[in-house]
């Protein structure tokens, strides 16, 4: 068994100190309020290319510089007198899956052996100058569920031959390729699938890097760049022996059920890996099925101890939410752990910046520029799926629970509070229920009341639809009850702490959602507001209200009037 | 063969190879690798939500009634749902066509003449400083790759010398005043038009030069000369005239090209048009989207050949003739 090592925390704290960043591990918590928003207006021009979005930012044609990922980025943004950095963990896992259906690499220890040559270190200096966070857990560090004292694979040629050869790989000395104990003849020669240099060169590097390592210790690996839609066509169908992928992961560690159970190993299933383990599968569905905190963290917790042993991937490194701010224009953002300060997720940046003046005080009101990378092509709630359309609807919209942005903890937000409890679906089976107390006095932004209704009118509306983007989330609602104005009760099929963050949509307003039935082709931005002059049809609780769209150009948003957090 | 027959049977090859474009079109992306769905990579996105997803996009219809509902919705002008907009896509491309129309005139006007002034001055001074230039540049500018030199003017006149707007059509938010909001809009065409100006009037000054050295030589030119016609309408009435035929091909010919060609200008310009979405609909597998807006780029290719064909036909008799073979 390997020894448990601590993270190579050197190359950690060498980022840290080469940003010099706020909100960096360690650094000051900040200071936030649960009010506002301090600005009257944002324009958010839309500029899709990389090279015109730093000269907008250096222009000051953008508050914002977000989520830095090139090195040559990085520093360029950190060499700007005027600009802020803010660098927060993040949720993102770069890792190497094992095709562990077919031999050689159904054996553990080749598997561990190839997670023993793996230079974390050597990748992120070379590759990202340092800019990316070494990665060995299969729960991201950030995350409340993240288990510290799980074994790990440090990089060691010697301790990789040792694996192998008590494992009886032996080396052959003519061939130096290792013989498989089990036929006697020289291991098979195994692909790391990653995508083409042109399409993500570090990618394409790194698979190289690690194909170098393994042929030193007698691995016959070797890189296979290709085309992307080629790749995952590949991976789906389970023809690969390993590839390179990023993973954009979630506070909750749910998805260790969805990546590693035997039920996932089913076409469009995400148990790529072909593991299947049936003491893992017990312990996940003790974390899918886990009735409160306590029992998700215990599976959670044994989850991550039988991966670390099993090693169905080897998480390589994780990328770091790094965003630039123009000092002179703007305060008040929140570096929020997982979601970065200028992150759509991030609710206490949006109520918290606000612009400064020639001296660097905070100033209330005016208008700021923050922009867009891409376009926002469809505002209908129900349709929108990409994070671009998120950073816009995000701003509309407010949440039942917020997530405090240094402990991640729920905090009420729209539900002053919530109850969890057990119903009985079906005589002899246990189902989870979650009681919304929705908090009075909140108004849609056209001022009508939001209420419980409203609530109750989204699930029943998204559930008859079988509206995909929500599909995971209603699948397993079986009712709705209303129990009165501002109570809502949600009765699940089956028991789950999770079920609570299924409720938590982005809310549709009965009174304008009520007459539409071609929920798809609905555009409420476009049509107007049938009471409001200048309005349109797309209302929502949050900070600011849509006043314009010019498609391609910009969004134009405003402060809610009838923001229930506005300050008074 | 008349007129007529020649132009009836140019409309019947168009549409055939009309038709075959849009059979491609259908199948190459239905033979590419992946499929929509699976560019959904999201662990909270079960594989019945996929299902779903792939019912309600008509995926998991037989190809045979895929093609068949794709042909008839074409001949409505329908072109489907956008998978990743759920937004009719001809609803879309009308919204950016209007900034590509816009694009592609400005561009194509300013490039054709600059570059064929440029050639006939340099075909009546053969071996000067113009001549020199025009082949000088023409030969460079036409050999660097678009995408650079556009870059280049992004950084000079956006960052170092920062005069010009370096993204989309118009200020966030527009001036007030329709005069204003021309002038804004105008202002925005500059650094693209002008980088495609760059890149484009090589060819046209070139192929402009070539076709004027070899006519200026002809006969009748030295007759003109002869009879004492002045320089100018030798050079304009006589030799111009008479290699407008190829020039008149060659300007409906490079029409289609122009249309490709502003995938990149827009891209890089963060310009609002047809070739940035076609684009990002090749990138994100949205058939529908991509289909919609090759079959824009179809049309525009069919119809601009047709066009020349006529054109051709029309300035010069002798290829209607011919094509009527030898009766």
């Amino acid at each position: 068994m390997p020894k448990k090592v601590r993270l190579p925390i050197a190359v950690v704290l060498a980022l840290v100190l080469a940003l010099g960043i706020a909100g960096a591990p360690g650094a000051a918590k900040m200071a936030f309020e649960t009010t506002g928003p301090h600005v009257d207006e944002i324009i958010m021009p839309i500029i899709k290319e990389q090279q015109a979005r730093r000269i907008a930012y250096e222009r000051g044609e953008s508050v914002v510089w977000s989520g830095l990922t090139q090195p040559e980025d990085i520093d360029r943004a950190k060499a700007m007198p005027n600009s802020d950095m803010t660098m927060t963990l993040g949720f993102h896992m770069f890792y190497l899956c094992f095709n562990m259906r077919k031999e050689p690499l159904a054996s553990q220890p080749i598997r561990q052996a190839i997670a023993h040559c793996v230079d974390r270190d050597n990748i992120i200096r070379t590759l990202f100058k340092g800019y990316m966070l070494p990665m060995t857990s299969f729960v991201p560090q950030v995350s409340p569920f993240y288990k510290a004292d799980v074994p790990v694979y440090p990089f060691s040629y010697a301790k990789a031959a040792e694996v192998l050869d008590k494992a009886g790989y032996k080396l052959d000395p003519v061939t130096k390729v290792r013989i498989d104990p089990k036929t006697g003849k020289p291991l098979a020669q195994m692909k790391i699938f990653t995508p083409t240099y042109e399409v993500a060169a570090t990618s394409a590097e790194l698979g190289k890097m690690i194909a170098d390592s393994c042929q030193k210790v007698g691995l016959p690996v070797v890189p296979e760049p290709m085309d992307f839609p080629v790749m995952l066509d590949k991976i789906d169908i389970r023809d690969f022996d390993m590839y390179v992928l990023a993973w954009s992961l979630s506070r909750n560690p749910d998805f260790l059920y969805d990546f590693f159970h035997s039920s996932q190993d089913v076409e469009a299933g995400y148990n790529n890996p072909g593991m299947r383990n049936p003491e893992y599968d017990k312990q996940s569905e003790l974390l899918r099925y886990a009735s409160n905190l306590k029992e998700a963290k215990a599976a959670s917790d044994a989850c991550q101890m039988i991966l670390a042993r099993e090693m169905p991937y080897v998480p390589l490194y994780s990328r770091p939410y790094i965003d630039a701010f123009r000092k002179d224009l703007v305060t008040g953002y929140v570096p929020m752990k997982g979601f970065g300060a200028a992150s759509y997720n991030n609710l206490w940046t949006t109520l918290n910046i606000r612009r400064v003046d020639r001296s660097g005080r905070p100033i209330e009101g005016g208008t700021i520029r923050w922009a867009l990378s891409e376009e926002p092509k469809n505002l209908n709630p129900c349709v929108a799926s990409s994070a671009y359309e998120q950073e816009v609807l995000s701003r509309l919209n407010d949440s039942l629970m917020a997530m405090h942005p240094d402990t991640l903890d729920d905090m009420p937000w729209m539900a002053r509070k919530w109850d969890v409890g057990v119903w009985e679906p079906e005589a002899g089976k246990k189902g989870t229920t979650v009681t919304w107390y929705i908090e009075k006095g909140i108004k849609w932004s056209d001022g009508m009341p939001f209420t419980a209704e409203d609530v109750e009118f989204t699930i029943n509306y998204l559930k008859a639809n079988k509206v995909p983007r929500y599909l995971p989330a209603t699948q397993d609602i079986a009712k709705v009850e209303l129990i009165d104005k501002y109570t809502v009760k949600v009765y699940f099929k089956n028991v789950s702490y999770w079920h609570i963050y299924s409720a938590d949509l982005s809310f549709l307003p009965k009174h304008i959602w009520k007459d539409v039935k071609d929920w798809k082709g609905f555009e409420p931005w476009k049509e107007p507001h049938p009471k409001i002059k200048g309005y349109s049809k797309l209302v929502g609780t949050g900070p600011f209200i849509l006043k314009e769209y010019v498609p391609g150009e910009y969004v134009r948003l405003v402060k809610n009037p009838n923001y229930w957090r506005l300050k008074k | 063969m008349g007129f007529r027959s020649y132009v009836i049977k140019r409309l019947v090859y168009a549409l055939i190879v009309l038709y075959v474009i849009l059979t491609l079109n259908f199948v190459l992306f239905r033979v590419m690798p992946g499929d929509p769905t699976k560019m959904i990579i999201d662990p909270n996105f079960t594989p019945e939500a996929k299902a779903e997803l792939r019912r309600q996009y008509g995926l998991d219809d037989p190809p045979l009634k895929q093609y068949f509902t794709y042909m008839g919705n074409l001949l409505k002008f329908d072109m489907g749902l956008s998978f990743s907009t759920r937004r009719p896509v001809w609803s879309e491309l009308k919204e950016r066509l209007p900034n590509t129309i816009k694009l592609f005139l400005c561009t194509f006007i300013l490039t054709s003449l600059t570059g064929m002034r440029l050639g006939v001055k340099a075909a009546a001074n053969p071996g000067s400083f113009t001549d020199r230039v025009v082949i000088t540049a023409g030969l460079f500018t036409n050999a660097v790759p678009t995408f650079f030199i556009q870059l280049l003017m992004l950084l000079l006149f956006g960052y170092y010398w920062p005069i010009l707007p370096i993204h989309g059509t118009m200020s966030a938010p527009p001036p007030a005043g329709a005069w204003n909001v021309f002038l804004d809009r105008l202002w925005h065409l500059v650094l693209p038009v002008t980088s495609n100006m760059i890149v484009g009037f090589g060819s046209w000054a070139l192929y402009a030069r070539n076709t004027m050295t070899e006519a200026l030589g002809q006969d009748y030119i030295v007759t003109a000369r002869a009879k004492g016609i002045s320089e100018k309408d030798v050079l304009y009435h006589h030799a111009l005239r008479s290699v407008l035929p190829p020039i008149v091909t060659l300007l409906f010919m490079s029409l289609p090209g122009m249309v490709s060609g502003a995938v990149i200008t827009e891209s890089i310009f963060s310009w609002h048009g047809v070739g940035r979405y076609l684009l990002d609909a090749t990138l994100q597998m949205d058939y529908p989207a991509a289909q919609g807006a090759f079959y824009l780029i179809a049309l525009a290719v069919v119809i601009s050949n047709l066009l020349a064909d006529i054109a051709y036909g029309l300035v010069d008799p002798r290829i209607r003739v011919g094509a009527g073979g030898a009766k």
